[in-house]
């Protein structure tokens, strides 16, 4: 009964949600079957229970009783699996907790050792060797290593050159400092050595919160704080160059920072994948297991890249399986929700989504401009505030370009000796600018609308009236508000001739069913970020 | 910075002996010609991307790079992409242990999936390693097509700056200097000849150059308007 009518709730609720909140905290929820006169919802993890009774419980309680129509349904949440911690599950407390005992959630009721893993013998396929190719004439050319030496080297990267802990210095002539990445090498049982890759400059303390991205800093936090046993696996999505390799990163520093002994390894999925075909190309399966099983902590980024890689995949998934039963920690991160990864096995989706799933939003403006002042206190650049508005006003799609356009225009100040003004940005970016510009242009945004619904430009210019076209142009009408400098009559004469008044009235009727509407807010949502990208 | 470079090479690019920052006249591309200089170096942004349309000099500043750091004993390579597309991105394999890599037309890949991927994931590689990568194409990254956003995103990362086309006095001011230091003096007839009657894309105007040097000094004849008609039917 609880769990029909949770189910008829999860409907009305994902319509009502925006679907990367829904899918983070509405959806992991499940109704209780050992509750049949009351709704009970258990929340995978407490730090999940904790959000939705903060965040959602009263609108769920509310859905619960229109559904339901019983106006005193009463709605509890709990933690799943409250016993699960002392199923017998093999719990190796390697890294050492930082002593905040509350924070300290209960093992996820679907742990790897209520799901024993199922051994597949697949045939071990053997990737073409790399090819060769060019280098300077002066280069000096050496003869590929032998099998026995590149078997020792399996998993390690090229020795440091510096000395540990070593910050890569500030250039001479630029303002950017090189990403110091860690070199730090810790010796483990069986010599096998690690290589944590992790960048000592990504740390909790210089990644800019915002609205955007606090629940992924706080459920971040609370797994520095309790590696192994809080939220694991730790899964961070969301789109390119926001923060989530940041993220990542932090987290492995702040372990470490603790532990300086943590065997924490960070790497890109391809490194993984590579290493696994280089492992079986040299026939040494056994240590690339024993190498990835025996971390602390495994931090893989961009895991969407496992996609169509079969074997990587069994492979993965078994030390997935491994790690999690040993009560190690893994941070993931991929460019959507895990359950919308192409090409990756259900088994291993559904696993990515036992910990805790968080999602990461493009930053809001004030977060852009606290990001900029931030990446300029960094640079020791003067950066006016009127300036950084204005910065981040036109770049809007992500961090990653917002700090590619603040380089570009501190590499200038710097060459040209010039302070930082908003006539000197819109000179050191004036083709960028003006590429933007053209993109949303009035005339692009129409063309852009259009063709998102089908429909023909003609049509958002005519005095048609019809839902079909009159939703269209209001849309294409609030993004030509929102992504140019046009006056509102300017923006009515390009909708064929209307008045400012109907343009008016389009945007704050887009407004609204962005709020109310969740077709309207994806459409905008994607429209947004087509014109901006 | 790198001694060993454990790597065959079977390829044969094409590179211009005279593609030097020396021969290169910066006037409005100051910026990109000073961050490309220091990226030789191993200095400053790690990452740069340079755009314009064909014939502005992209392709001189990425092999002027590639040169200067080889003259100052880095390990570099020049690669363009426009020749080695068949190859795939397997090509970049091992390249990030490389100090400077110049990936030139980088169009050319574009909108080929294996390619994309195989470009973001050794601009990761090239980023893990803390070496400088430069590349250059016929438009901004947004203007490129890319269909991987991860890609898109890093090639907007670094320092992004387009070149510009050099004014019509600079270019012949660039033609003159260029010929002078191969030891051909030209009037200036010869040079309102050649103006007026050849294209004045800088690359065309430097193979020109070379059909002129070459006939010069296999005729032991000056360089004059009718020897020019000669040589090129103009």
């Amino acid at each position: 009964m609880s769990t029909e009518l949770w189910d008829r709730c999860l409907q009305s609720l994902q319509e009502e949600f925006p679907a990367q909140q829904y899918n983070t905290w509405i959806r992991p929820l499940k109704a209780s079957p050992d509750s049949p006169d009351k709704l009970v919802l258990l929340a995978p993890n407490r730090f999940v229970k904790d959000w939705v009774s903060d965040k959602f419980l009263s609108r769920i309680r509310q859905v619960v009783c229109d559904v339901s129509g019983d106006i005193s349904a009463s709605v509890s949440l709990d933690v799943a699996g409250m016993a699960g911690a002392a199923r017998g599950m093999r719990q190796r407390p390697v890294m050492p907790s930082r002593a905040r005992p509350a924070a300290v959630a209960p093992i996820p009721a679907a742990t790897p050792a209520a799901q024993p893993a199922t051994v597949h013998a697949a045939p071990a396929p053997v990737a073409a060797a790399p090819v060769s190719f060019g280098v300077p004439e002066s280069a000096e050319i050496i003869t590929p290593p032998t099998v026995s030496e590149a078997r020792e080297s399996l998993f390690q990267m090229p020795q440091p050159e510096l000395p540990l802990g070593h910050e890569a210095t500030l250039s001479t002539t630029s303002m950017v400092t090189q990403a110091p990445v860690s070199e730090r090498l810790v010796e483990v049982e069986g010599g096998v050595r690690h290589q944590s890759n992790l960048n000592n400059s990504f740390t909790f303390e210089s990644f800019v919160q915002g609205k955007s991205n606090q629940l992924a800093l706080a459920a971040a936090r609370q797994v520095a704080d309790n590696p192994g046993s809080s939220y694991n696996p730790l899964f961070i999505y969301g789109g390119v160059g926001l923060g989530k390799t940041h993220l990542m990163h932090a987290v492995g520093n702040e372990m470490r920072k603790y532990n300086p002994n943590a065997k924490i390894v960070y790497l890109h999925s391809e490194r993984f994948v590579a290493d696994m075909v280089k492992a079986l190309q040299l026939n040494a399966i056994n240590d690339f297991k024993r190498h990835y099983r025996s971390v602390d902590a495994l931090l893989i980024d961009d895991i969407q890249f496992f996609a169509g890689k079969e074997r990587s995949q069994e492979e993965f998934f078994h030390t997935f399986n491994a790690l999690l039963e040993g009560g190690q920690q893994m941070i993931l991160t991929s460019d959507r929700y895990p359950k919308e990864i192409k090409g990756v096995e259900e088994r291993l989706k559904s696993r990515f989504g036992w910990g805790l799933t968080v999602a990461i939003e493009p930053p809001e403006l004030e977060t852009r401009v606290a990001i900029l002042m931030r990446k300029a206190v960094e640079a020791k650049v003067s950066l006016p505030d009127d300036a950084a508005f204005f910065l981040a006003q036109k770049i809007r799609s992500n961090v990653r370009e917002l700090e590619g356009a603040l380089k570009r225009v501190i590499a200038n100040a710097h060459f040209t000796g010039n302070a930082i003004t908003i006539p000197f940005i819109k000179e050191s970016l004036k083709d960028l600018l003006a590429l933007q510009d053209k993109q949303v242009s009035i005339d692009n945004i129409q063309r852009v609308v259009a063709d998102y619904y089908k429909i023909k430009v003609a049509d958002l210019l005519s005095k048609r009236r019809s839902r079909s076209v009159a939703r269209p142009r209001q849309v294409a009408m609030s993004l030509a508000k929102e992504l140019t400098n046009h006056s509102l009559p300017e923006i009515g004469d390009a909708f064929g001739g209307r008045d400012h008044t109907t343009v008016l009235h389009g945007c704050r009727k887009i407004k609204e069913l962005r709020e109310s509407d969740t077709d309207i807010r994806e459409d905008y949502k994607n429209l947004l970020r087509h014109l901006t990208a | 910075m790198n001694s060993h470079i454990p790597f065959q090479i079977p390829l044969s690019v094409s590179l211009r002996d005279d593609a030097r920052f020396e021969n290169y006249d910066p006037q409005g591309n100051e910026l990109a010609c000073a961050t490309l200089k220091a990226a030789a170096r191993g200095e400053g942004e790690p990452f740069l991307y340079i755009w314009g349309d064909e014939g502005v000099g992209c392709t001189h500043l990425l092999q002027a790079s590639y040169y200067k750091a080889q003259d100052l004993k880095r390990s570099a390579a020049y690669l363009p992409l426009d020749e080695l597309e068949l190859m795939g991105p397997e090509v970049l394999a091992g390249m990030e242990r490389l100090d400077l890599v110049c990936l030139d037309n980088v169009q050319a890949v574009i909108g080929d999936a294996k390619w994309e991927e195989g470009l973001f994931h050794f601009f990761n590689r090239m980023r893990q390693e803390n070496h400088h990568l430069v590349m250059a194409a016929v438009g901004a990254p947004k203007q490129l097509g890319v269909k991987l956003p991860d890609l898109e995103s890093r090639l907007n990362w670094g320092i992004t700056c387009q070149i510009h086309s050099l004014a019509d006095e600079y270019r012949r001011d660039v033609f003159v200097k260029r010929a002078a230091a191969r030891g051909i003096e030209l009037t200036e007839d010869v040079v309102k000849f050649l103006f007026s009657h050849s294209s004045h894309e800088m690359r065309d105007l430097f193979d020109l150059l070379d059909k002129l040097d070459q006939a010069s000094l296999s005729a032991k004849r000056k360089v004059t308007i009718p020897f020019v008609k000669e040589v090129t039917g103009m």
